[in-house]
């Protein structure tokens, strides 16, 4: 195996990784603390996109985690960041709970198409307007193509049909910026300064964490929390570094094996 | 004018596309293209053979015509395929059951049909009926079965209105599919069958009927693949990248531009509105 840079880096993802639901991966928070008594930088990714920073921040300090707002880096941050590097004034197709990710970013006589997981948004009307931007060559941003997602009630649309729709409409491809997508992995390590080779990644979701962040040249740990299923692992080439039991056991690895 | 003779030799009937050839739908139903009701009317003295081949799905076949009647042309509803009354043929054939995701003023053409217990679901231009609980309905139908059919009429990517361009059925079969992991069976243009059945309404061959469209895909590239020529509009829905690689004139009614390619989509001819002095 060609030798690696010391580790400066971790990722962390959130749901099914460090939390389920509202309940924390039992000894989750422990963990965090032993990692965070040691020089490697932290920075927790999510692909919501329905909660803002402050949303995801509240939730992970009543479940007593120990983490600071410019640590949470969501698929909504990739959003603006390429909203803000193409200077593009957006429509925003995004939950309102969303919004104030994209607070400073000018929306009035819209240029562009930003696209979530936006059900009150995705009706007839709306996504015509979005159509007409886009046919006028108005670029299409999509937060990520999930199929769909799990709800009470059953399965549920995700926001990647109406992305698919909206492309196929104006004969135009979306630049996806969500996991697990390169540039995902990439703009959530630039403010850590550290290069991919440096960096791990730590999810329950094999192709999207782990696939996504091997993709780009990190280590990837699965964990076998959440979403994960039996044999998951055995679904990405190459394989995980790592498959363990949770995120504290993913830790425990890389404080003895990767410092 | 002897080249155009060439092209259009033993053309003896006209199929007719009907949303941007003859009118644009809209407000108060919407405005003629200007020209086309005595085009038409011009058309039906002459003798071609008429037929209406239209992807219309928002509108039953009695609520077209009566419209269009309304708007001055001379139009029955015999005279008019459309992809309604073809799907509840292949719903019936097929032992289907539908769950609709249709715009109310359709339904009525699905009224023999049974859809209680659905084992399938028929999309077509729902417009405001494709709100996000209506598409999840649809989903929730497909996942459910274990061997998901999706009908689609047509599968346009968008229309015109007098309001401007309009989301058609295209991108939401699409959603389902991209959903569901399926490929939807279009019912209407560009499907032969479709094609096939107006011509035998007609008792002509291929050979000998011209199909009108503003379409490049849907209506010119669908009948030319059935051996029908094709005469695309530049109203409607045509935007000038269709027919790429044109230079000439500006739209005025004599106008008309030999044909150029996109996408393997050759026209027959292209011309500004409809001309049936050109046909005959």
């Amino acid at each position: 195996m060609a030798a690696r840079r010391a580790l400066k880096a971790v990722l962390v993802d959130l749901s099914g990784t460090l939390h389920v639901e509202d309940t924390a991966v039992p000894g989750a928070q422990e963990a965090l603390q032993r990692q965070g008594a040691t020089s490697v930088m932290v920075r927790f990714v999510t692909n919501t996109t329905k909660e803002s920073k402050k949303d995801l921040l509240e939730r992970l300090k009543k479940l007593e985690f120990d983490i600071s707002e410019d640590e949470i880096f969501t698929s909504l941050t990739a959003a603006r960041n390429l909203v803000e590097q193409k200077q593009v004034r957006p429509m925003l197709l995004v939950d309102d709970r969303a919004l104030p990710d994209f607070k400073g970013i000018q929306t009035s006589d819209p240029n562009a198409v930003v696209i979530g997981l936006a059900p009150d948004h995705f009706h007839y009307q709306i996504l015509n307007q979005a159509f007409r931007l886009l046919l006028d060559g108005a670029p299409l941003i999509a937060v990520h193509k999930a199929r769909y997602y799990k709800r009470q009630d059953g399965l549920a649309l995700g926001p990647g049909p109406f992305v698919t729709a909206l492309e196929h409409a104006a004969d135009t491809k979306a630049t996806v910026v969500g996991k697990p997508e390169k540039t995902f992995f990439l703009e959530a390590l630039r403010s850590t300064g550290c290069e991919p080779e440096e960096a791990i990644m730590i999810g329950d979701d094999c192709r999207d964490d782990v696939g996504g962040a091997q993709n780009v040249g990190m280590l990837g740990i699965l964990v076998k929390t959440g979403k994960y299923r039996a044999a998951d692992e055995e679904k990405i080439n190459p394989a995980p570094y790592l498959t363990c039991d949770s995120f504290p056991h993913a830790v425990d690895h890389i404080l003895q094996h990767l410092l | 004018m002897a080249a155009w003779g060439e092209r259009l030799a033993g053309v003896r009937g006209v199929l007719l596309d009907i949303s941007g050839v003859l009118y644009d739908g809209g407000e108060g139903g919407g405005a003629p293209i200007a020209g086309s009701v005595e085009a038409l009317a011009r058309l039906k003295r002459s003798q071609l053979k008429v037929r209406f081949c239209t992807n219309e799905s928002q509108k039953s076949r009695g609520d077209l015509v009566g419209m269009l009647r309304r708007l001055g042309f001379d139009i029955s509803e015999g005279e008019v395929t459309a992809p309604a009354p073809a799907t509840c043929l292949i719903l019936k054939e097929r032992g289907l059951r539908p769950h609709l995701l249709i715009h109310d003023g359709v339904r009525s053409e699905f009224d023999q049909i049974d859809t209680s217990n659905p084992n399938c679901v028929v999309i077509a231009d729902a417009g405001e009926g494709f709100s996000y609980q209506n598409m999840n309905k649809a989903f929730q139908v497909l996942m459910e079965l274990e061997n998901p059919v999706l009908l689609s009429l047509g599968k346009g990517r968008y229309y015109k209105e007098t309001s401007g361009l309009m989301l058609d059925v295209g991108p939401y079969m699409k959603a389902l599919e991209y959903a569901c992991g399926i490929e939807a069976e279009v019912v209407g243009k560009p499907s032969p069958e479709f094609f096939k059945s107006a011509l035998r309404e007609m008792g002509l061959e291929a050979h000998q009927a011209i199909m009108i469209g503003d379409d490049i895909m849907g209506d010119v590239s669908g009948a030319q693949r059935c051996g029908m020529r094709a005469l695309q509009v530049r109203t409607g829905k045509f935007r000038s990248g269709d027919t790429s690689g044109q230079q000439g004139p500006g739209p005025g009614k004599d106008s008309r531009r030999p044909p150029g390619p996109r996408r393997g989509s050759q026209p027959s001819c292209v011309c500004c509105d409809v001309q049936p002095s050109a046909v005959r």
